[in-house]
């Protein structure tokens, strides 16, 4: 489908977005665009109709810069998927994040698509995707995917919206406890993770908490010694596909134990779905196969499985141990 | 040489028809004939065109004052359209026409509806159309049209059409058609039976979703029309353009130098077509309606979805005793004509047997019309019987191989006529299975979670024996060069280069010294559709005939020039050489044909009729070997072989081709290929590239084509016969058989998607089988 008709402008500073989101008469009305691989779809397929675009791809201010700075890995919100992908300092430090980079999307989307586009991205659903579907993200009084074809969506939604976060980088990020730093009106904040994306409500039909006026910044990843990670994602092929479920796992060893674990989950929630309880099943334990299905099981021990999706359960499961075995290995 | 007779036949309503005889007798292309260019590997003719980007297809049309032009599309898959007001969409500058229920002329369209409807049928369905200066204008023009719709009760499938009280799309109700045949008494196989089979078995709704989407380019001059069109036939183009329009056939031009893909969805006129054309006449200008891909995935046709239920019964030794089918297919929302899908043909025909019977309805559903889609039916049928063949082979603890060749047949049962050649099938087994290494022990990966298998199909396919009538024109130049002349379409197969081979080879000349034409309907002899299979086993006669009746007026001019008796001469690699004589004293065809100038030889073949004693079919048998790792469900096709007797090959590189490109989608239509209907509104939910997902690069491994290559003498002289379709056949089977020998899990349904695989493996891990 073709785009409704929109203005365009490249802003010369960081400073004159945020003041022009703020002046915006609604959060929809005027959007910011880096990659435009997400946005750009949204408009083509009448999801979004943005009266005007700001682009940030070359203004002072946003850069995509990766450095270590402070014992953090800081990644530039305007780097791209392709640069994690194959970037010497982000395949040192956190080989996890490349190995999902690399899974997401394809070579030529990758070259376009950025870090903060890619944790802002909306969810793929097929009924938030179709125009002619009210759903309730969009507005609409009602999540048609409960009751209809629901294979792709959540098994773990606390919110009236069945869909799944599509990031593959997020979930990665929230195991590796990643800040995210934004900027807006009122200056800059640093938040974690784990509270930037949240699960939609009656008050905020979107996935993450960024202000109407902010801006991603940057993404910090500590690094912590001896912590390692993995990441294993299942598409419905081999390329190309957003996750059916991925699993992000990460721990260091100390005295031949567990320290330090983390288990998130991908294409399970609305949200990356981080598991307090299968960490807590592993930590303090050494690694093996017993507690690793333990762990699996215990993540997975609230999944309410909609018509569709139940394979989701055993799925992740697997991938789940999977994960805790190549960060085993590694 | 050539012959030409006319009878006089009236049917049992009066009405007269002419049935014409016609063809050159040729001798075949034997086992041992001597042939220079035929059977060579060879690069396609418009190779360069096509990667340097020259090469012209519909959308590259650019004509003065050309207009674009789209389709609003039903949002209801079953709705009254009580209103329709295009006034403010008229308005927007840059329109120039608009076309809706409101101001159609009275077109019919398929069996009982118009080109526009009051009532719509599926959703995608047309209700109104737009032409102005660029395509983001018709988007704006498009929004601005107001329709007013009474939704309907609907069925989008085949249990809800055929629900007593289903709401009924066409005034005859939701049966479409039903199709029985019988031989022998199934009842009493299946009791004579040792194993038997009985389940249910469906295959999804696939979308064709050609590269090139569906589309054209309209421009009147006058009375006259032309239409750059992508499609398989400019003959039915033409003939249904003029028929809708009213025009005569000879006032409708249509040209179609390259494409990108059509694999049957192609072989019909569908609306845009004339709608393109009422929206050029309107507007005064050329009409450019190129479909976008929601439009290809919701309203030029898919393959049908099934539900098949499949007995067979088979004694001790493996001997079939019966096979009973009942077919229901959907066929959407309309019959859309073309090749039909008869998915009741395999069974029919396949294995000797002499208790078959086949039922097959055809079921309309609100969604949108299927057509034919690369071997319609057989696709289909070949997943549920060959399932049921490797089950019985299971059961009886026989290889699924010996259980074929068992029930070996060289006869048409169904025609009770044997094969043209009944050896063919035989040749595929033996092919593929030594080339796959059929029988060997096949080595396991380290980790038990990762678990191979291998598995067999085979198929014959009613296509690839040619369609006549077709015809072929020669011109020999002055400069000595070749001018091959037909109406057939090169649909992206390579169809120019095989046939320019067939006529450099009945010539006597190098590949270069011939240049070749088609798709225009203006310029060239009428060709059919290119459909079936059929093209090189209907135009490459065709083109022999004329080439051999050129090379005959050749030599006679040479003959004169030489003052040589005729006999003695012949054409070889473009030069003309008496017999006896050196090499080096050989003539060019320039000499002779330069020496006649202005006059040309000029010739024309038709393509004969059929034999009527034997049963022309293709055959092919594909091995695949898979590995499942049983915790994660992911199926990795590692390897395909494949073997499928197409007659004599002319191009063997353009039939790899043909099957590595079958092979990839038989790939996508096991593993990942199905359409999405919501069911409570009845809208597709992918219909883009995104979530219809085809295979990528990464999905498809190493494709083996074994070629078979036995001249088909008893099909047409050149010895060959189709290649196009019967690669896609077998191999959603051979790749579900062997997941079953990977993992000891049978199903049932397609295609084989991750959610599938994950709970069959998970559901048998729960009954505590091991993973």
């Amino acid at each position: 489908m073709t785009m409704r008709t929109f203005a365009y402008a490249q802003p010369e500073s960081l400073a004159d977005v945020i003041a022009a989101l703020g002046a915006a008469p609604s959060r929809d009305a005027v959007r910011p665009l880096a990659g435009g691989t997400d946005l750009l779809t949204l408009m083509k397929g009448d999801i979004v109709a943005p009266d005007r675009l700001l682009d940030l791809k070359r203004l002072t201010g946003l850069d995509d810069t990766v450095e270590i700075r402070d014992n953090e890995l800081v990644l530039g919100a305007l780097t791209t998927l392709t640069a994690i992908e194959t970037g010497s300092l982000v395949g040192e430090h956190c080989p996890a994040l490349a190995k999902a980079a690399s899974l997401a999307a394809t070579p030529q989307l990758r070259n376009r698509a950025t870090l903060g586009g890619n944790l802002l991205q909306r969810p793929r659903c097929w009924y938030f995707r179709e125009h002619l579907i009210p759903c309730w993200l969009k507005g609409g009084d009602a999540c048609p995917a409960r009751e209809g074809e629901n294979g792709l969506h959540a098994l773990f939604a606390d919110s009236p919206c069945v869909a799944v976060h599509p990031s593959d980088l997020a979930t990665v990020l929230l195991a590796m406890d990643a800040t995210v730093t934004v900027r807006g009106d009122a200056g800059e904040r640093a938040i974690a993770a784990g509270d930037f994306f949240v699960q939609p409500d009656e008050g905020r039909r979107r996935e993450n908490t960024l202000g109407g006026d902010e801006v991603v910044l940057s993404v910090a990843i500590p690094l912590i010694p001896g912590r390692t990670s993995a990441y294993h994602k299942a598409m419905d092929r081999k390329a190309w596909a957003f996750a059916l479920v991925s699993a992000a796992c990460s721990f260091r060893l100390d005295g031949g134990v567990m320290r330090d674990v983390r288990v998130v989950l991908g294409g399970v929630a609305p949200i990356p779905w981080r598991s307090t309880a299968a960490e807590a099943a592993l930590d303090g334990e050494r690694p093996g196969a017993d507690v690793f299905a333990r762990a699996a099981a215990a993540a997975l021990a609230g999944a309410e499985p909609l018509r569709h999706n139940g394979y989701k359960v055993h799925l992740a499961r697997n991938l789940v141990i999977e994960a805790l075995e190549e960060v085993t290995r590694a | 040489m050539s012959t030409w007779q006319v009878e006089r036949q009236e049917g049992e309503d009066g009405e007269v028809t002419l049935s014409v005889a016609e063809g050159t007798p040729l001798s075949p292309w034997d086992a041992g004939a001597a042939l220079r260019i035929v059977g060579t590997p060879r690069t396609r003719l418009e190779g360069v065109e096509k990667v340097t980007g020259s090469a012209q297809y519909a959308y590259d049309v650019r004509l003065a004052g050309q207009l674009y032009a789209g389709i609003l599309r039903s949002p209801h898959p079953h709705a009254r359209l009580t209103r329709v007001d295009t006034t403010a969409a008229a308005a927007l500058p840059g329109v120039h026409a608009v076309i809706s229920l409101a101001d159609a002329p009275d077109i019919d369209w398929y069996d009982d509806s118009k080109l526009f409807d009051p009532t719509l049928r599926f959703a995608g369905d047309e209700v109104a159309a737009v032409a102005a200066e660029d395509e983001d204008i018709v988007a704006d023009a498009l929004r601005l049209v107001v329709a007013e719709y009474e939704p309907l009760p609907f069925a989008i499938d085949i249990v809800a059409a055929l629900a007593p009280g289903a709401t009924p799309i066409h005034e005859g109700g939701n049966v479409e058609s039903e199709k029985t045949y019988e031989r022998g008494d199934v009842e009493a196989g299946l009791r004579a039976a040792d194993v038997t089979f009985d389940r249910v078995l469906t295959t999804q709704t696939a979308i064709h979703h050609s590269l090139e989407p569906h589309g054209c380019t309209v421009a009147w001059e006058g009375e006259g029309v032309t239409v750059w069109e992508s499609t398989q036939s400019i003959f039915d183009v033409r003939q249904q353009v003029a028929e809708k329009l009213g025009l005569g056939e000879s006032q409708v031009r249509v040209i179609k130098q390259h494409m990108g893909g059509g694999f049957g969805s192609k072989q019909i006129v569908w609306k845009q077509t004339v709608i393109a054309a009422l929206l050029a006449k309107r507007s005064g200008r050329p009409v450019q309606l190129m479909l976008d891909r929601e439009g290809e995935s919701l309203a030029v046709g898919n393959r049908n979805p099934t539900r098949q239920r499949l007995r067979l019964g088979a004694t001790a030794d493996g001997t079939l005793t019966a096979i009973d089918v009942t077919i229901h297919q959907a066929i959407g929302a309309h019959s859309a004509g073309g090749e039909g899908s008869n998915t009741a043909g395999l069974y029919q025909t396949l294995y000797a047997c002499p208790n078959v019977r086949t039922s097959q309805t055809g079921v309309y559903t609100n969604t949108g019309p299927a057509v034919a889609f690369r071997a319609p039916g057989y696709v289909e049928a070949a997943f549920a019987l060959e399932t049921g063949m490797d089950d019985l082979a299971r059961q009886l603890g026989m290889d699924p191989l010996a259980l074929r060749l068992t029930n070996y047949t060289g006869d048409d049962q169904s025609k009770e006529m044997p094969f043209s050649q009944p050896d063919g099938l035989r040749a595929c087994y033996e092919k593929a299975t030594v080339a796959f290494g059929w029988g060997e022990t096949i080595e396991q990966p380290a980790e038990s979670h990762r678990r191979r298998g291998v598995g067999i199909a085979a198929h014959h396919w009613v296509g690839g024996a040619g369609d006549p009538p077709g015809y072929a024109w020669v011109k020999l130049n002055p400069d000595g060069r070749a001018d091959i002349i037909t109406g057939t379409q090169d649909i992206g197969t390579g169809t120019r280069t095989g046939l320019a081979m067939v006529a450099a080879e009945e010539l006597g000349f190098t590949l270069d010294q011939v240049t070749f034409h088609l798709g225009d309907t203006a310029l060239g002899p009428y060709a059919p559709v290119s459909s079936g299979s059929a093209t090189m086993a209907t135009i490459g006669p065709a083109i022999r005939a004329a080439a051999a009746e050129a090379k005959a007026e050749l030599l006679a001019a040479a003959a004169a020039f030489l003052e040589e008796p005729v006999e003695r001469l012949s054409v070889r690699d473009g030069l003309i050489r008496v017999a006896g004589e050196p090499e080096d004293r050989a003539t060019p065809v320039a000499a002779v044909t330069g020496s006649m100038s202005p006059h040309m030889i000029q010739t024309q073949g038709a393509r004969g009729g059929n034999p009527e004693d034997v049963s022309i079919q293709t055959f092919g048998v594909q091995c695949a070997e898979v590995e499942v790792d049983t915790r994660t469900g992911e199926v990795t096709i590692l390897r395909v072989v494949a073997a499928h007797d197409c007659g004599r090959i002319i191009n063997p590189t353009t039939v790899d081709s043909q099957v590595i490109g079958g092979v990839t989608q038989g790939i996508g239509f096991a593993l990942t290929e199905e359409r999405v209907v919501d069911a409570a509104t009845g809208i597709v939910l992918n219909a883009n590239l995104e979530e219809y997902k085809v295979p990528t690069v990464s999905d498809i491994p190493g494709i083996q084509n074994v070629h078979v290559g036995i001249p088909d003498l008893k099909a047409n002289p050149t010895g060959s016969k189709g290649i196009g379709e019967p690669p896609l056949i077998p191999t959603a089977p051979a790749i579900a058989n062997a997941v079953f020998d990977a993992v000891g899990v049978r199903f049932y349904d397609l295609p084989l998607s991750r959610s599938r695989v994950v709970d069959a493996l998970a559901a048998r891990e729960r009954q505590g089988m091991p993973a």
